[in-house]
């Protein structure tokens, strides 16, 4: 490989067909006189601007008609010299890092000689170790390229904002589960919205056997055996469910409040009492309505009780947690919308709570396809207070554009898996840990079950890794009408 | 009793395949070789232009020539005919310190069955020194002749010359090669029937007109460019009004010895764009076999481009393209280790960018 052009921090490095180079690939452009390297990432490949090629295809078709057939006698065997010209590459490559006394730092201002520099192939394992991505507490992703395991370090997902997506089928909820589960295993607290119930079996493994983390995982099922007693809330918490799940005005909002003390006061606060006193109050009408029509929200959704024997304690799962690690997956696969954001509400209000008295340190959340269940205000909320009371939330999603430009801005990992559609990368580009190129070219280029990461995770390495498979009941499949039909 | 040659079927074409001579290019291989291997671990410097062959015989302005101002009309014969074409190129890749180097590369197509099919032979890379090219040229000149001829006396072209000396050899052998091989077609060669010449003796040229007649074939050839003027203005500018294809008869030419026409000259107007061809048809073909043989052209090969497919199709297969070039240095820098280095431009050192004109002209 020779060193061609430099714009920027992009070189273009001119390659040959016996050097294999494939996008994702790392090089090293070694300049011996300086002392320094620079370490480029492949993200395009193109053919070298070779003149004559053109013609040399042209020629092999007579005027209107079929390619010309024939036969070549090159003796001199020069023939495998013009198809090695021909089939020259040009790798476009971003700059990642400069080498130097075998430290890394960030720079691309210099350049090396184009006639002198040697350019090789730098393998992950040596990368990884140059930029001493591997941790004391490892998480294998998978494999790369190369054959060697990309292991992250569990504590640089501690304290990000992280942002799995890729379109549909190509192993996004694998990822996390993997994720979810390693960080079980370094006694994390987990709390994952799983929309589609994918994430309740995750105790089992493939042939329905109890796993290693039977006991740490806690499916908390709203309606079934996830119910929560008004007494057991507190009003912050019921105000956010009334206010932003169920969009009670200020006015009412405020007589809530009232009933709501008033009722505690008394040591009556039971759905029925609750009903009573609304049903009661002696207030404007339309106040009096809008009270009556969100307590009946609240009683259909079927998650609150006045039996305290039904009521499930969230804190309880949460502390149990705390000591052995866990997760507590809620199912919201069979709850209407406006329940699950009843639902939303409570776990967020509650993780709050709990993380601001301290009797949580820190919980990792995974939201899947957070716009359908999390409010507007929500996202802004979850990404800067909630991160400095220690919720640290993954995203996972299929549309890139669901979620806001700021949470890109601010995710400090992505795991990108593949898009084709121009839309969806250019969203994923705006964040703010990522060349709009890299994104672009390599991962539409992504095979299912690759990921590219990127962002602290990889030292800002991006690295292409075909996710590890997992001895865990998935049930991410989609159901499918014409399987097994036959 | 007449002669026939084996008819092979071949899963690629049913193409009448001679026991083919290959001494020519087994010699050039040799000589390819033998010219690399002395240069071996050494520089040269990036050079390369290229040259067609095109045999321009310097002829000498005839006074008495003249063209026959009555069109004689071409009705084109669809009666599938092989028509077959060969042509040679040579580009200089190189200057080393003692000589040059160059590749020479030929490309014989035919059209039978309605398709097209060629065979290429080369490229052949040499390296020609003041000291070796005699030795090179007569070797390969020996090679070509086959024992029936004798060696005609000719001292070594000058070193500038050697490139189309040795294509004109490569393109001679070929035609010869053609004109025994093919039976009942069409031969069309690039250039004129003139004769005579360093690069093509009268007996060269004699035998493929033989080869062809006895093999009942048509030797036609055409000339990209003319010099040959009537009444002070070139024979193919003088088109009268009428419908192509036609041809125009020429009268009168003659050539100072050694120069020697073994065809008789036409202009070729062969579709409705107003370019013009000369054609030299072998003088020894009876008028209505040379009729027939045009309109069996025009009935067969491709005109989109004026000038007949086969032999565009042969000029663009020689050619060599830029990355090919590049190949052969490639090549000559792996396997001879001569390394290539760019000689300084005296225009542009000595005028700086007033150099440039002259560079680029």
């Amino acid at each position: 490989m020779k060193l061609y052009k430099k714009e920027g921090n992009i070189l273009q490095i001119l390659g040959f067909p016996t050097e294999n180079a494939e996008k994702g690939d790392y090089l090293l452009v070694e300049d011996q006189d300086s002392s320094r390297a620079l370490i480029a990432q492949v993200i395009d490949i193109q053919f070298a601007a070779v003149p004559g090629v053109l013609e040399e295809l042209l020629r092999t078709l007579p005027d209107g008609g079929e390619p010309i057939q024939g036969e070549d006698i090159d003796p001199m065997e020069i023939a495998p010299h013009i198809t090695y010209i021909q089939d020259a590459s040009l790798l476009v490559c971003k700059i990642r890092a400069t080498l130097e006394n075998n430290l890394l730092s960030p720079s691309s201002s210099w350049l090396p000689s184009r006639s002198q520099s040697l350019v090789k192939k730098l393998s992950i394992p040596m990368l990884l170790k140059l930029a001493d991505i591997n941790g004391k507490l490892p998480i294998i992703l998978g494999g790369t390229k190369d054959s060697s395991l990309l292991t992250i370090d569990a504590s640089t997902i501690d304290g990000t904002l992280n942002i799995i997506t890729g379109k549909k089928g190509c192993g996004k909820s694998h990822l996390s589960k993997l994720l979810m589960s390693s960080l079980i295993g370094y006694k994390a607290t987990v709390v994952v919205f799983d929309l589609n119930g994918e994430y309740s079996y995750i105790g089992m493994t493939q042939d329905g056997k109890r796993n290693m983390y039977y006991d740490k995982i806690h499916v908390l099922v709203p309606s079934c055996n996830f119910k929560v007693a008004l007494d057991q809330l507190h009003l912050n918490v019921v105000m956010g469910i009334l206010v932003h799940a169920l969009h009670l005005p200020g006015t009412s909002s405020r007589e809530f409040r009232r009933v709501w003390k008033q009722l505690k006061e008394k040591g009556r606060l039971t759905l029925n009492d609750l009903g009573e006193e609304i049903r009661n109050l002696k207030c404007n009408q339309h106040v009096r309505d809008a009270l009556t029509s969100r307590f009946h929200s609240l009683v259909n959704s079927g998650f609150f009780t006045d039996a305290h024997a039904e009521a499930t304690l969230l804190e309880e799962y949460l502390l149990k947690s705390k000591e052995q690690g866990g997760a507590i997956i809620v199912n919201l696969r069979n709850t209407s919308t406006i329940d699950r954001q009843i639902v939303v509400e409570y776990v967020l209000g509650k993780l709050v709570e709990s993380l601001q008295s301290w009797k949580l340190k820190a919980v990792f959340l995974f939201a899947e396809e957070a716009h359908l269940y999390l409010r507007e205000t929500y996202w802004d909320d979850i990404v800067t207070r909630m991160r400095h009371f220690g919720i640290f939330t993954t995203f996972i999603t299929n549309q890139p554009d669901t979620i806001r430009e700021s949470i890109y801005r601010q995710a400090d990992n992505i795991f990108l898996f593949n898009f084709t559609n121009e839309h969806d990368l250019d969203v994923v580009s705006r964040a703010s840990r990522v060349d709009a190129e890299t994104v672009r070219s390599i991962a539409r280029d992504l095979p299912p079950r690759h990921c590219l990461t990127l962002g602290r995770v990889v030292r800002d390495f991006p690295i292409v890794t075909r996710v590890r498979a997992l001895d865990l009941k998935t049930m991410g499949e989609t159901r499918l009408f014409f399987k097994n039909l036959n | 009793v007449i002669e026939q040659y084996t008819i092979t079927t071949t899963p690629k074409y049913n193409f009448p395949q001679l026991a083919l001579n290959t001494r020519l290019p087994q010699q050039f291989l040799e000589q390819s070789l033998i010219s690399l291997n002395q240069v071996q671990n050494t520089k040269f410097f990036n050079t390369n232009q290229q040259q067609f062959l095109q045999y321009h015989t310097i002829e000498h302005q005839p006074s008495r020539l003249q063209i026959n101002p009555t069109p004689i009309s071409v009705k084109p014969n669809y009666q599938e005919t092989t028509i077959a074409a060969v042509d040679t190129s040579t580009i200089k890749i190189g200057e080393t310190c003692t000589g040059i180097i160059v590749g020479i590369r030929g490309a014989t197509v035919w059209k039978q069955n309605r398709k097209y099919q060629y065979t290429r032979l080369g490229p052949f890379i040499f390296h020609i020194t003041e000291e070796n090219k005699k030795d090179v040229y007569k070797t390969l000149e020996r090679a070509y002749f086959t024992n029936s001829y004798e060696m005609v006396h000719q001292s070594a072209p000058s070193l500038m010359q050697m490139p189309t000396r040795l294509a004109s050899l490569l393109e001679r052998w070929m035609q010869i090669m053609m004109a025994k091989t093919i039976a009942d077609g069409l031969i069309l060669l690039d250039g004129s029937l003139t004769c005579g010449t360093s690069d093509t003796p009268v007996h060269r040229m004699k035998e493929i007109l033989f080869q062809a007649r006895r093999n009942n074939s048509t030797v036609l050839a055409f000339s990209k460019m003319t010099t040959l003027r009537a009444n002070g203005y070139l024979i193919t500018d003088q088109l009268p009004n009428g419908d192509p294809p036609y041809l125009l008869e020429t009268t009168g030419l003659q050539f100072k010895p050694p120069t020697v026409l073994l065809g008789d000259v036409y202009v070729a107007r062969l579709n409705k764009t107003n370019y013009a061809f000369r054609l030299d048809i072998d003088r020894s073909t009876a008028f209505t076999q040379r009729l027939e043989a045009i309109e069996k052209l025009v009935g067969n090969d491709l005109y989109k481009q004026v000038y007949p497919e086969t032999l565009r199709l042969a000029h663009i297969l020689c050619t060599f393209t830029a990355n090919e070039v590049i190949a052969m240095q490639h090549f000559i820098t792996r396997k001879h280790g001569i390394q290539l280095i760019n000689r300084p431009d005296m225009h542009r050192l000595l005028f700086g960018p007033f150099g440039r004109g002259e560079t680029y002209s």
